[in-house]
């Protein structure tokens, strides 16, 4: 199958809100069409102001992008008219909800007659009916985010920034929306998404893209971040007969010296079975296979704890706080001042 | 046929951030003063004291110069509250120029109060009848509001973009509409028994210029006095356009109260 268009490529971006005060810093990433993106993070980690940065909203102080084939700083117009953007921040006008679907799609030149059907679809697929005459702010949380994501699919567009859509949505919204997400990205529709929830990253993402402290630490499948950084995971063994106390103590040397924190230790009373955490722990199941093999020991189960998305997410962040000796820790983002708009472009 | 993004902001702006209610205050409330005060005040003030017409006559051209607060107003309070419910990033984020956002306010705030005059008008129509003006007359009344209504929306717009609470937004605005109407000759002529402080104050402030040419307008006096009030505010309203626009250029697009 032929690579897929790069539809957004960035070089080296930055902004820095102040001399030498970065909020992001040599972020280097690729989109493809119909990709999902995630960026997942802290909070001040620079996952929205990488959205402004490529959305226009704020001028990139060094680096380069390009998106849909123009250049960031001068795409303008030409630029946003195929993006989508569902902003952190909540914007809505003051008319009802339906009246605020089709206003929308006024704005963006969409024909009365799509605007109308459009509005029927996204009202239907957002659970929106009940709230179609209300005006936003008679919603409940929920139902503005509902609302936010629906009137962004108002219009047409090649790559939709959503950020952080899915706060304060019930578990079933949150999963229906994702799911036409994927739809959408399947049909070419490529997406840029952060998140705090790592689950929906997991879910929704073809790659993630983990920002600390306004620096790209990490871009991979959410596999293959599992793989990497899933950190220590748990083991659990059974054994069918109990074992005799020189054994015992003799597994528990031999997990021990191969870096495993025995966690549940066979005592006579737990004597048929063992728990231990290792980091890179598949690696230590042929070596118990091994030894009770030798020793004429039969094992009854034997299951690792599966790799989840938060445990690599931990693994790297906590790896990344860590400062190296004399290293001098950047401040935190989320303290920043708020971000210029530049000139009129 | 799609019409160019400076009308679609301008439709957005009236289709969702005029209710009725709002719209009827703006317009209801001069339409009011023309009503009772002009009746009122028409009983007990000398019309030698309004230039030897009734008060009516002296206010209606008085409330068609208010109309270019209102459409200043109305842009203003559009402007700040697209920052509070976030509509500037995301008309920012679509299709539009800065540019263009800051021309459909103005252009709304126009719109606003050209309608406005034609409303005190014909609610000044049972009390002075049509008034006699020549299409001069008539080009300057228009030219005066229009001017008007960009100095107001510029200065409303650029305070819009740097105060970050409602309350200090709203508490400016009310103070200013209140200085600026009551400072000026909207409701009174400065005659030669208006103190020495507050006839100069009321020639620093572009409504005086605004009524006084409407009135001549109005009388058919047109003159050199009101070439120079016309010019006095393109200036004006270029120097608060200016600033909108370099307001616009920094504005902070952080969080607002």
């Amino acid at each position: 199958m032929p690579p897929k268009e790069l539809v957004l490529e960035t070089n080296d971006l930055g902004y820095a809100y102040a001399p030498d005060r970065f909020a992001i810093r040599h972020l280097s990433v690729g989109l493809h069409r119909g990709e999902v993106l995630g960026l997942l993070g802290r909070n001040g980690a620079g996952k929205t102001t990488t959205v402004r940065l490529l959305t226009t909203l704020l001028p990139p102080t060094e680096g380069s992008a390009t998106v849909l084939g123009m250049d960031l700083r001068t795409g303008g117009r030409a630029l946003r008219s195929r993006l989508g953007v569902v902003l952190q921040s909540e914007s809505l006008d003051f008319v009802s909800v339906e009246r605020n679907l089709t206003l929308y799609a006024f704005l963006w030149g969409v024909p009365r007659e799509v605007a109308k059907s459009r509005a029927e679809e996204m009202i239907e697929l957002f659970e929106l009916e009940a709230a179609r005459p209300r005006k936003p702010w008679a919603l409940s949380g929920g139902e503005r985010r509902r609302f936010q994501v629906a009137r962004e699919l108002m219009h047409d567009m090649d790559i939709l920034f959503l950020d952080e859509p899915t706060v304060g949505l019930d578990a079933i919204a949150r999963r229906r929306i994702l799911r036409y997400l994927k739809v959408r990205a399947e049909r070419g529709l490529s997406i840029i998404f952060t998140t705090h929830i790592l689950h929906e990253a997991d879910l929704l993402c073809d790659r993630i893209a983990i920002l600390h402290l306004g620096k790209l630490i990490a871009l991979d499948t959410a596999e293959g971040l599992k793989q990497k950084y899933g950190g220590a995971r748990e083991v659990s063994v059974g054994f069918v007969t109990p074992l005799p106390a020189p054994l015992r103590l003799e597994l528990v040397a031999g997990l021990q010296a191969r870096g495993a924190v025995v966690v549940e230790p066979v005592s006579a009373v737990t004597a048929d079975r063992i728990a231990f955490r290792a980091t890179g722990a598949e690696e230590l199941l042929p070596w118990l296979s091994q030894w009770a093999h030798s020793r004429s020991i039969a094992i009854e189960r034997m299951s690792v704890e599966e790799a989840t998305l938060e445990s690599a997410f931990l693994g790297m962040i906590g790896e990344a706080d860590e400062p190296e000796d004399g290293e001098e820790k950047e401040p935190p983002t989320d303290h920043l001042p708020p971000g210029r708009l530049g000139g009129l472009a | 046929m799609k019409l160019p993004p400076v009308l679609r902001l301008v439709v957005r702006n009236f289709a969702s951030n005029l209710d009725p209610l709002t719209v009827t205050i703006r317009f209801g409330q001069p339409a009011v003063t023309i009503i009772v005060l002009g009746t009122m005040f028409s009983t007990i003030i000398s019309s030698s004291v309004t230039g030897g017409t009734s008060y009516t006559a002296f206010l209606v051209p008085g409330m068609i110069a208010f109309q270019m607060i209102t459409g200043g107003v109305v842009s203003g309070n559009l402007f700040w509250l697209d920052r509070r419910w976030s509509m500037v990033e995301q008309v920012f984020s679509g299709p539009f120029l800065r540019a263009e956002y800051l021309g459909a306010l103005v252009l709304t705030s126009l719109l606003f109060s050209l309608v406005g005059v034609g409303i005190m008008m014909l609610v000044g129509l049972p009390f002075i009848g049509l008034p006699s003006l020549s299409v001069l007359g008539t080009g300057a009344v228009l030219l005066t509001v229009a001017l008007g209504s960009v100095f107001f929306a510029g200065l409303l717009i650029a305070l819009g973009t740097r105060l970050r609470s409602a309350n200090a937004y709203f508490s400016i605005q009310s103070f200013l509409q209140l200085f600026v109407i009551f400072l000026s000759t909207v409701y009174y002529p400065v005659t030669s028994k208006t103190p020495k402080v507050l006839a100069v104050t009321f020639y620093v402030n572009p409504l005086t210029y605004a009524a006084n040419t409407i009135r001549d307008a109005f009388s058919g006096s047109l003159g050199g006095s009101d070439l120079v009030s016309l010019g006095i505010l393109a200036l004006l309203a270029a120097i608060t356009f200016g600033l909108a626009v370099l307001a616009f250029r920094s504005m902070d697009l952080g969080p607002i109260q």
